[in-house]
């Protein structure tokens, strides 16, 4: 099965609920995204707060769509509270899917701008 | 069953701005008024401040998890039901669990449904609206109970007042036990003196509790002590007493009663039982017990045609007792639930000495056998004891006293019909009393009548032999007899002449009572010796003492007495 | 405590029997057992078979059943009575107004 990166389902699901609201929905997600990617990297060997911060990306993303960065950060979430070797890696790869689907939400964003 | 839309106050904590964002705009869409926080101590704050109706709470959150804030929120809500839906996405049963355990009410996943959503906001609020249904009448049932007990304590002061006012505190002979609520669970004890200072007591219990049962006595007892005041018999007060509630009270209400009249002139007890449990009439001298056994439908219940008012009559010697008592006193429960019962109310009996002490000592055993307090214990006892003087209670008259008959007379005659259902006693007394100076000797006056009365209907018309009375047995042959007789008679009279004369000094009243009986041999009778006369006899001594004189003719058919006054000055 | 309404096929036959405890608390099942059939019926039996208990109130039940079923043109019969119950009833006489067994 193709791994889904963005659900248009959802997209149109929050279009629906938004309305006039929907870019600023996609604009509020992208910039809490950026920052929670840099908190990862800085919290490389902290495995809490990695946990901490997963846990919190996972629900957003999943809110919005991004199927295949919830799974990552769902992974990351457990993983850090067991063995701490091979967190690094998943990190990378969360970071690796962000910079894939972001430019996706961006021309969302600007689709439906004035 | 879809209840008008209501908007409520929302409040949404969530430290993720995009998932605040969507949230508070799906829940807006639905039509609420939302309010925002972004960690934990803000939603506390933010709901002590606005009271929101419910609350929507991410389970992570930095400064005071949700977790921490739900109880707090819990706390701050008091009875109040404040649901709590976590959002989460957190997936172990085990965090699950922690969320309802914190106080949480429900949880919604992420990623966010709003079907899903709106469709436990909507539980939740059912949930919460039912919560301020209940605080509500919980409420007003307290107010309503608050109201009630003020009004029952209104009811039994008027009640007291008038329960009360009979000679049941005042009457040496008379002991009684009853519980302070017996009242309010329906159970009458009624005394009273009849002119001739014979003693009614009435023990009634009525179905059903509190403020209707305590309602229905007050009827009865102004029935009971006017009609005794009079001098009416219990046959005719009893059936007043029915037919008054059987038409006033409910189908399904009654009074279940023993009504009896005692008589230390004539030594009797005579009793009629309707639904009560057993009295007892205790011979001191041979200890031995009569029971006064229900044989009567409970007041109010059968219609004035079909009421039955026969009593029975027993002989009763000085120092004996009756005893009375209500379902009470038997159905009294130990801690396992075992009632007192009969047999234990007749090992006391047979276990008593001094028959003096033998009411203390029920009491004591019903103490001692009691686990669970009853509130509705009757228990009397009345002696019979010498002649007591006449109470000196004199009925109040309406008049002034000015204006009085003082040259009249007037003859009746009560024929068969009348004879059967009619006392003309009690009449014929207030006649009797019009005079003024005849009232301070109404005691008397009434025992003569009665007497007199008694003599030329049982033994005139009725054909009753008196000897037949010598013991309890033939007592109760005698009064047997009489029921029947009374019931078949067809044929006779009684004649009844009252003449009023005054005279120098103030003024006479002749009674003359004739019946169409056989008559006789008066010599003889008047011959016999005291104690003979006492039990069966015609209480004639009683007569002779109480009147200023006493003639008989027509070979005993006719009796003639007189009753004098000096005028008041 | 249950109260169960049974009619006879042809109407006329009304036996109610009372399960538990015959108190004040059966006060409306009792009254709803009689007062709903369209056609009266003529005759009525009360079977106090697993009757457990009965108090005053129970005596003022059967008198409404009574007074509904005509007062002294009713025939209302009281089967199945335990020996409690049976003294209950013989000290208020019910006796005299209710055919009991």
């Amino acid at each position: 099965m193709a791994e889904i990166h963005l659900d248009p389902n959802v997209l149109s699901g929050l279009q629906e609920v938004m309305e006039a609201e929907y870019p600023r929905l996609l604009e509020t997600f992208l910039h809490d995204s950026e920052e929670r990617v840099t908190a990862l990297r800085k919290a490389r060997d902290d495995a809490k707060a990695l946990g901490r911060i997963a846990h919190s990306f996972k629900g957003s993303s999943g809110n919005l769509g991004a199927v295949r960065l919830a799974q990552l950060c769902e992974r990351l979430e457990a993983e850090s509270v067991g063995a701490q070797a091979g967190l690094g890696a998943l990190v990378d790869q969360i970071d690796h899917e962000f910079a894939l689907v972001r430019p996706l939400y961006e021309s969302e964003r600007e689709r439906f701008s004035l | 069953m879809t209840a008008a839309f209501e908007p409520l106050t929302i409040l949404i904590a969530e430290d993720s701005a995009a998932d605040l964002l969507l949230l508070t705009t799906i829940v807006r869409r639905q039509g609420h008024h939302v309010l925002t926080a972004t960690n934990g101590e803000e939603a506390v704050e933010v709901f002590a401040r606005e009271r929101p109706q419910l609350v929507l709470m991410d389970a992570l959150m930095p400064v005071m998890d949700g977790f921490f804030a739900a109880r707090w929120i819990k706390q701050l809500a008091g009875e109040e039901l404040v649901p709590v839906i976590f959002l989460t996405s957190l997936s172990e049963s085990a965090d699950l669990a922690e969320c309802l355990d914190a106080g949480g009410d429900d949880f919604l996943p992420k990623p966010y449904n709003p079907l899903i959503l709106a469709a436990k906001i909507n539980a939740m609020d059912r949930l919460r609206r039912l919560q301020a249904t209940v605080l509500q009448q919980r409420d007003q049932i307290a107010r309503h109970h608050d109201y009630l007990l003020h009004e029952q304590r209104a009811a039994k002061a008027v009640f007291d007042k008038v329960a009360h006012s009979g000679c049941i505190n005042a009457a040496p002979n008379i002991r009684y036990l009853q519980s302070p609520y017996a009242l309010f669970n329906g159970d009458l004890l009624l005394a009273a003196y009849t002119p001739s200072g014979d003693m009614h007591v009435l023990l009634g219990d009525f179905t059903g509790h509190g403020l209707p049962a305590a309602i229905g006595a007050m009827p009865l007892a102004e029935v009971f002590y006017g009609m005794t005041a009079k001098g009416y018999g219990l046959a005719q007060t009893l059936r007043e007493m029915n037919a008054k509630l059987k038409r006033i009270l409910p189908v399904d209400m009654f009074c279940c009663a023993t009504l009896l009249c005692l008589s230390s002139q004539r030594r009797v007890v005579e009793v009629w039982n309707g639904g009560m449990p057993e009295g007892y009439v205790h011979a001191i001298a041979t200890g031995k017990r009569t029971a006064l056994i229900s044989r009567h439908l409970p007041l109010g219940v059968l219609s004035a045609q079909a009421f039955d008012d026969s009593t029975e009559v027993w002989p009763m010697a000085l120092g004996d007792r009756v005893f009375l008592l209500s379902d009470g006193v038997l159905e009294t429960a130990d801690g396992n639930d075992q009632l007192f019962g009969v047999e234990r109310l007749q090992q006391v009996f047979y276990a008593n000495r001094e028959p003096g002490r033998l009411f203390e000592e029920i009491e004591q055993a019903l103490a001692a056998f009691r686990g669970r307090a009853r509130d509705d214990v009757s228990l009397v006892e009345i002696t019979l004891q010498a002649d007591l003087p006449l109470p000196t209670v004199q009925p109040v008259y309406t008049d002034s006293g000015q204006s009085c008959p003082l040259d009249w007379s007037v003859s009746f005659e009560f024929r068969a019909q009348t004879l059967k259902r009619y006392n003309p006693l009690p009449y014929l007394l207030q006649l009797l009393l019009e005079v003024h100076g005849l009232r301070e000797q109404s005691g008397a006056l009434y025992s003569v009548m009665a007497e007199l009365y008694s003599n030329a209907l049982e033994h005139g018309v009725l054909g009753l032999d008196s000897r037949i009375k010598r013991d309890a047995q033939g007592f109760a042959q005698y009064y047997q007899q009489r029921n029947e007789r009374l019931a078949r008679l067809d044929h006779g009279y009684i004649r009844v002449q009252v003449q009023v004369v005054p005279t120098a000094t103030g003024g006479t009243m002749t009674l003359r009572i004739d019946d169409s009986g056989p008559g006789f041999d008066v010599e003889q009778v008047l011959a016999q010796p005291l104690d003979i006369d006492r039990l069966s006899g015609r209480g004639l001594s009683l007569v002779r003492q109480l009147s200023s004189d006493v003639r008989w003719s027509d070979g005993g058919r006719s009796v003639c007495v007189e009753f004098c006054w000096k005028a008041l000055a | 405590m249950s109260i169960e309404p049974d009619v006879s096929l042809d109407g006329k036959k009304l036996t109610i029997t009372i399960k538990g405890r015959f108190d004040f608390g059966s006060h409306q099942a009792f009254r709803d057992a009689y007062e709903r059939f369209y056609k009266v019926p003529e005759s009525y039996i009360v079977d106090l078979k697993e009757t457990t208990y009965m108090d005053s109130s129970a005596l003022g039940m059967l008198l409404l059943l009574r007074d509904h079923a005509g007062s002294d043109n009713s025939d209302v019969r009281v089967i199945n009575s335990n020996s409690d119950i049976r003294k209950i009833l013989a000290i208020s006489n019910f006796d005299k107004l209710f055919d009991i067994s």
